[in-house]
């Protein structure tokens, strides 16, 4: 059996104390949560006076969640909401990301305009969105009656459907920017040597896109969209700032729903049931990135 | 497609990429340089002249909040990236350099907890907190904010530390450093760049940070973006004001992500394509 | 100064095996070169001596003392590595002095040890800059100043000139060479590069797949390799190896019969010959070969020649005239040939 010198033990020493102080904060504020909202789920919580009171609720509080007509639709928008976003900041993400890597586009202006909306704090964003969808004074309405495409002033956020999908473009333009970068680091890894042996061989731009490019970028693909869906699947500073889920609950997607059961109807078990929901499905979606990451692992080793 | 075709169809695109980019930017900053009366006339009365800070200095007024929750935002913003760079750093280190076993399912693991939905821990971590008298506290939310932050945190700087030479620790332990010495004198000096924009990405992050305030925060340490939000609510009609303060709470943040934009462009981007 | 002393030492990494029992015993003073190809443990040897990795089992001794159990510095060796490995935020005075300062030296001894390092090594004017400011061969002579200053009973060199260029290469081995003699301390060098073993080392351990194949002094490992492995390591150009087969009164390579002198023993098992350039003369004796490759390497030309069922390189002195395709009588000196078994690949001692 291998024992280690005073050197080598001293490091694996140092090495326990360097994670101990992440792993207790992790393990607290992370493992013990995870695992106490299962338990929650459970539960029927009721707020008294003299504080809470548990009781043992069985699968109940998910079996209300499937027969919910409310629970139901916010999971079918979640679904849609995420679907198209994801699919329109992939498309556009990826569009900056090819201008932004073309010669023409390699000014350090275009990747400062790219940080600008990125590092914008949500809820400024959400304000922001709301004058610009202000039925009355709003710049969108203005501008589309100035330039006669409308009649009259619409109510952006106020039609069921409407209002969502308003929400939607406002979260697609906080999103592009960190994916289109992810992307501009992907196509900076691709080696200029391949679009060199391609065009040699007489390939064109689009047959280079198809075979070189879209070929590198796979990772950065998956890796994107799996990262875009758990966001978009986690959207709520729009929600709350927009709409508050108005009107008629028609902007009520999963996460805000779980958060207004818990914490504004105080069923606490209810919301964890539906947050215990989304986090399936972001687990799920978890383990696909991480296989997407993982064959780039290699083992090194020295001669 | 010909050439000057192609270059065409770029420039436009970029052209618009800035625009959409920065219009609406631009505008509410406009928007927060102008009075009610300016911006409800319709079309907008953008005359220079009518230019006021006017806005600033009412949404500045310490009834409204807002420079309570920019002052919080600094606190545990400060507070989050000092403590998360610290205990992120260490144990960055210790997964990338120091021998730990399985040291990368420990980093997969930790990668996945980034993974969950917030209100999963949040739901659980308020009615903890509330017992132990921690919601509304600067501690409380600083130590939610890390559970967040340092995964984050430990993702980056444990590639960084992958990058230093393993010579170079190499050379420190025959020159008779000890591990924490070769961390202290030769590790972390080389690493301030990278240690110092990983501090200021974990303080944009927990500036920007509104679920879980708006869960664990009541009175005493209300946040720039609860103070915000809540004005968007309460005063839906000033208009000017309201995106006075979104503008306020956003400066920091976008001029620190455009100084420290090189390593963001550069080391984070990157990072989130490699394990 | 110290003896150093690998006794059976195993490595492994996981499932692979680096090194394989090994055994060797380096004396007082002594320069030891480990020589071969990447891959054959020699880097992990060196590293295990280090206290840098622990070694899976067997001994090191260091003066006669076990020291597996010692990190690094408790082994009172000193290293310098392939790309120099200078603290790149250190200036060349810090980074001369950091292990003295380590040690809590006072300051101005540290000052003194520094500068009479620095005159040594003719880097006083260079005290100050970072080593990023410094061009290669003064870098490597910081990284060889931060292990003087040590005095240790050992030097440790890992491949420490494979980031020069050729010209600097053979300025920094002469003056390794001087420094060696001058402070006399045992040195461990490890290299792939079998003509800086050959002109630096006293002996030369040659490594192959994690085995020490042999042990000796250049001399021996030119003249007498102990397989076939370590003669077609060792020398340039490459040993040619012939699987001929004796026959009365010689040894038969294709068509062409090499006299042998009768006092050569017998063996039992099937033998391959190897011949060193020297040893092939072209001119007015011996058989007829085509010539088919000329190439001049300034003082000599090597000159290889075909013949029905054989090949072999000749060295020529000086410049050569001879052209590809020209026939020209070759001679083979029976006394430079080294006879290999067959099957294990060991030499076979037939004089």
């Amino acid at each position: 059996m291998q024992t280690s010198n005073n050197y080598n033990r001293s490091r694996y020493r140092l090495g326990i104390w360097f994670t101990a102080p992440a792993v207790i904060v992790l393990l607290i504020v992370l493992a013990y949560p995870i695992i106490a909202s299962l338990v929650l789920s459970f539960l029927k919580v009721r707020f008294g006076g003299d504080g809470l009171t548990f009781a043992w609720h069985g699968v109940t509080n998910y079996t209300d969640l499937f027969t919910n007509q409310l629970f139901r639709e916010a999971l079918f928008r979640s679904v849609y909401f995420t679907v198209v976003e994801v699919a329109a900041v992939i498309f556009l993400a990826l569009s900056v990301a090819l201008m932004l890597n073309h010669p023409l586009g390699r000014s350090a202006f275009y990747r400062v305009v790219l940080l600008v909306p990125w590092a914008l704090s949500p809820v400024a964003n959400a304000v922001l969105w709301k004058w610009i969808y202000n039925a009355n004074y709003g710049i969108l309405n203005q501008s589309l009656i100035g330039l006669g495409l409308i009649k009259e002033n619409i109510i952006w956020l106020g039609t069921p459907w409407l209002a969502l999908n308003m929400i939607l473009i406002a979260d697609v333009w906080k999103a592009v920017p960190f994916i289109a970068l992810l992307m501009l680091a992907g196509l900076q890894n691709i080696p200029s040597y391949l679009y060199k042996a391609a065009r040699l061989d007489g390939a064109n731009a689009w047959q280079q896109f198809v075979h070189v490019t879209l070929p590198g970028l796979k990772t950065t693909l998956v890796i994107s969209v799996v990262l875009q869906s758990i966001w978009a699947l986690k959207v709520f500073d729009l929600i709350y700032v927009l709409t508050k889920g108005s009107p008629a609950d028609s902007t009520v997607l999963l996460n805000y729903l779980s958060w207004r059961e818990t914490f504004s109807n105080l069923d606490v078990g209810y919301g964890a049931a539906i947050a215990n929901v989304l986090f399936i499905l972001m687990f799920m979606l978890a383990l696909v990135y991480i296989r997407a990451l993982r064959p780039r692992q290699t083992a090194q080793r020295d001669g | 497609m010909p050439r000057y075709l192609t270059q065409f169809f770029i420039r436009f695109g970029l052209i618009a990429f800035t625009l959409l980019s920065l219009g609406p930017v631009v505008w509410s900053v406009v928007t927060s340089l102008l009075p009610l009366s300016a911006l409800t006339s319709k079309p907008p009365d953008l005359n220079p002249l009518n230019i006021t800070l006017e806005n600033y200095s009412l949404v500045l007024d310490s009834s409204r909040g807002l420079f309570s929750g920019l002052v919080n935002s600094l606190i545990i913003a400060t507070f989050t990236a000092a403590v998360g760079l610290v205990i992120g750093s260490m144990a960055a280190y210790a997964l990338a350099r120091l021998n730990m076993p399985s040291s990368n399912k420990i980093l997969m693991m930790i990668l996945a907890t980034q993974m969950f939905p917030g209100i999963v821990i949040a739901i659980p971590l308020f009615l903890v907190m509330s017992r132990t008298r921690l919601v509304d506290t600067h501690f409380g939310l600083i130590v939610v904010y890390l559970s967040f932050i340092l995964p984050i945190v430990i993702w980056i700087l444990k590639g960084f530390f992958e990058s230093v030479p393993m010579e170079l620790e190499r050379a420190a332990a025959v020159d008779g450093a000890s591990p924490i010495q070769t961390f202290r004198y030769i590790v972390l000096p080389i690493s301030l760049p990278p240690l110092f924009a990983t501090g200021v990405f974990a303080f944009i992050e927990a500036w920007n940070e509104f679920f879980f305030a708006i869960i664990l925060t009541r009175i005493n340490v209300k946040t720039a973006s609860i103070a915000i939000a809540e004005f968007s609510g309460q005063y839906q009609t000033l208009y000017g004001q309201m995106l006075a303060s979104a503008v306020l709470a956003s400066i920091p943040v976008v001029a620190l992500a455009i100084i420290f934009r090189r390593f963001i462009l550069e080391g984070f981007a990157e990072g989130a394509i490699k394990a | 100064m110290a003896t150093l002393e690998l006794i059976n030492i195993h490595k492994k990494f996981g499932d692979f095996v680096a090194v394989e029992g090994v055994n060797l015993r380096v004396e007082e003073g002594e320069f030891v070169t480990l020589l071969g190809p990447s891959g054959c443990g020699k880097s992990t040897l060196l590293n295990m001596t280090a206290g840098l990795e622990d070694v899976t089992s067997g001994e090191i001794r260091i003066n006669g003392k076990v020291v597996n159990q010692l990190g690094p510095f408790e082994r009172d060796v000193a290293m310098v590595f392939q790309n120099y490995a200078l603290y790149p935020h250190m200036t060349v005075e810090e980074n001369i002095g950091f292990s003295l300062q380590l040690r809590k030296r006072p300051r101005t001894e540290i000052q003194d040890k520094v500068q009479k390092v620095a005159s040594m090594l003719e880097l006083e004017k260079f005290l100050h800059r970072l080593p990023r400011e410094l061009s290669g061969g003064q870098q490597q002579r910081v990284a060889i100043g931060r292990a003087v200053i040590r005095e240790p009973s050992i030097f440790l060199f890992d491949e420490p000139f494979s980031n020069l260029d050729a010209a600097l290469r053979l300025k920094t081995r002469g003056e390794i060479k001087e420094l060696h003699q001058r402070l006399g301390v045992t040195s461990i060098f490890v290299t792939h590069d079998q003509e800086e073993a050959l002109s630096l080392s006293d002996r030369i351990a040659v490594l192959r797949l994690g085995r020490l194949e042999q042990f000796g002094t250049p001399e021996e490992v030119y003249s007498k390799p102990a397989s076939k492995y370590v003669a077609k390591f060792i020398g340039t150009p490459q040993m040619d190896l012939f699987a001929g087969e004796f026959v009365e009164g010689g040894y038969q390579i294709g068509s062409v019969k090499i006299a042998l002198p009768r006092s050569l023993k017998t063996a039992n098992t099937p033998v391959d010959v190897g011949i060193r350039a020297e040893f092939v003369t072209l001119g007015d004796t011996g058989f007829d070969a085509a010539i088919r490759l000329v190439q001049p390497v300034g003082p000599f030309t090597y000159v290889t020649v075909d013949w029905d069922g054989g090949s072999a390189t000749a060295r020529v002195n000086g410049v050569s005239h001879l052209k590809p395709k020209e026939t020209i009588k070759v001679d083979i000196n029976p006394n430079g040939l080294l006879f290999f078994d067959r099957n294990s690949e060991k030499r076979l001692d037939l004089v």
